[in-house]
């Protein structure tokens, strides 16, 4: 017998009575009179009783499987790194509460009241409780990028124009600058000044953890097309310059907007921006942010107007391998 | 708590990482890492995707930990985050097919990109055959056959790892085995021993319309 042979027969609910999916439901008589009245039906069930029986036997009977050593090791090597340190204890399991360092679009949970007040102390706008999961590492990641900003300018001679970007937060500077680009728990913002394409959108910066200011602000892949010394070369990094296009970016509620806009596209929950690099894309200014969500990692190429809107002005997209 | 043979519990392990304990989830991770990998890889059935699948999970379990409220046990939490990024990727996929490489080694829907690697066993080629027919399902009938029939969770537990009732796991389980049967020729009547040919399958009214009829219970 065959499939072929049980035409006059549904199949899918005989199956749903055999696996006791309908028990307890009208369906369950149903079916039984069927298979008691009707020998197609009868002949269906004492095949595909069996069949499935076989069928469970064999699935049972496949081989354990021993997760790959190289899996392992990339496992391991995944869990040391800092990203995926773990965020704080929310604030009803422990005391006092601190920012989380994840976007976590639509979590409710994580909107405690603690989070609530500090932002209207703040001056923020009511229900911005997720946007202050960001304020601490982003101010600290201004800071990295004042920083970062301000050793451009010196090596290309000029005054540096970033007092406002440090005084968004002073405090941040400092730690900043004591933890060089290196920031456990929030974005690495990069100045790579890397002209990056669809083709390479999704390679490089690739140290992007604990190295240094200088050399974290440059693209390791020589696939890349990456200025080969941008600390050098703060015009082709087009991220200083006083007529920077991303300018706007570099306010940390802008790039908050902004990074709000990346989550909602991507329309796969909490988002967790990895790197945030002012750079380029085919030529033109743009933002190249790294991050991991639910499906995987990817990089997304967006422009200036990011975030305006609430619209991510997105260039392109890769996923990170 | 502890478990029986005096180690330290998933759960004490959790509160042990939130604590700061840098091993903890470490060790969370080499209890089942195995049995994760072989839902992924199963579900997947793509090596790399399941590799993906497997560390972005972990990693977000690992950065999230402070959201698990002990409302199941620590694996089933774990298991629930592998499995919905395996999905998520299979959906991914559907959405966005990929340009067939010239081997054909790329599917452009759910089923995987290739067979999981084969272990050398004596049933080598029956095992072949079952998991090429597994990796052939729905989605939703292969991911709760994985759990159920393959790596033995009760239903239950099935179900609260897919999130879905139990008896939605019943009748995925039911119909994907019913499936399974007709492509494996298990169908036979009493006494002709006859087996039915691989294409068999094709005539199953089982299809994406039928299959959904009663997963919604």
């Amino acid at each position: 017998m065959t499939g072929a042979e049980f035409r006059e027969v549904d199949i899918d609910l005989l199956a749903d009575y055999i696996g006791g999916a309908l028990s307890g439901t009208p369906d369950e008589s149903s079916v039984a009179a069927l298979i008691a009245d009707d020998p197609a039906w009868r002949a269906a069930y004492e095949s595909l009783s069996g069949g499935m029986a076989t069928v469970g036997a064999q699935l049972g009977a496949l081989e354990p499987m021993v997760m790959p050593d190289d899996v392992v090791a990339r496992l391991e090597a995944a869990l040391a790194s800092p990203i995926a340190a773990p965020d704080p204890i929310p604030a009803e399991l422990a005391a006092p509460p601190v920012p989380h360092l994840a976007l976590v679009r639509g979590d409710h949970a994580h909107d405690v009241p603690q989070e609530r007040t500090t932002a209207r102390e703040r001056g923020s706008k009511p229900g911005s409780a997720r946007r202050l999961r960001w304020a601490t590492p982003i101010a600290i990641a201004a800071g990295v990028i004042a920083f970062v900003g301000f050793g451009l300018d010196y090596l290309a001679g000029r005054e540096s124009n970033s007092s406002d970007m440090a005084s968004s937060s002073a405090a941040g500077e400092a730690q900043a600058r004591q933890n060089s680009a290196a920031m456990p728990g929030g974005p690495q913002l990069l100045a790579s000044g890397t002209d990056y394409t669809a083709s390479t959108l999704a390679t490089g910066p690739l140290e992007p953890f604990a190295a240094s200011a200088k050399s974290s602000s440059r693209a390791t892949d020589p696939s890349v097309q990456s200025e080969s010394a941008p600390m050098a070369a703060p015009d082709q990094a087009g991220s200083i310059s006083g007529d920077d296009p991303l300018a706007r970016l570099r306010n940390p509620a802008v790039l908050q907007e902004c990074i709000d806009a990346i989550a909602a596209e991507n329309s796969d929950g909490p988002i967790y921006p990895q790197s945030v690099d002012f750079a380029r894309f085919d030529g033109s200014p743009a933002l190249i942010v790294r991050f991991s969500a639910t499906q995987g990692s990817w990089a997304w190429a967006v422009g200036p107007s990011c975030g305006t809107g609430g619209k991510a002005n997105t260039l392109d997209t890769a996923p990170v391998r | 708590m502890t478990s029986g043979d005096g180690a330290p519990s998933d759960a004490d392990l959790l509160r042990a990482h939130l604590d700061g304990d840098a091993q903890a989830f470490g060790e969370i991770v080499r209890r089942h890492r195995d049995r994760l990998w072989a839902v992924a890889l199963r579900t997947v059935g793509d090596r790399e995707e399941a590799a993906d699948a497997v560390q972005d999970a972990l990693l977000n379990a690992h950065r999230n930990a402070a959201k698990f409220r002990g409302d199941a046990a620590v694996t089933t939490w774990l298991h629930r985050i592998v499995v919905n990024a395996c999905l998520d990727r299979i959906r991914r996929r559907q959405a966005h097919p990929t340009v067939p490489l010239p081997d054909g080694t790329r599917a452009d829907d759910d089923r995987p990109a290739a067979p999981e690697p084969a272990a050398p066993t004596e049933d080598h080629d029956t095992a072949l055959v079952v998991r090429q027919a597994l990796a052939d399902l729905p989605v939703e009938q292969r991911a709760a056959i994985v759990l159920v029939d393959v790596q033995g969770y009760p239903v239950s537990e099935a179900a609260e790892i897919l999130g879905v009732a139990e008896g939605t796991i019943k009748s995925r389980c039911a119909r994907g085995r019913a499936r399974m049967a007709v492509a494996l020729g298990h169908l036979r009547t009493g006494g002709d021993g006859s087996h039915g040919n691989h294409n068999a399958a094709q005539t199953v009214p089982s299809g994406p319309a039928a299959g959904e009829r009663r997963d919604q219970r």
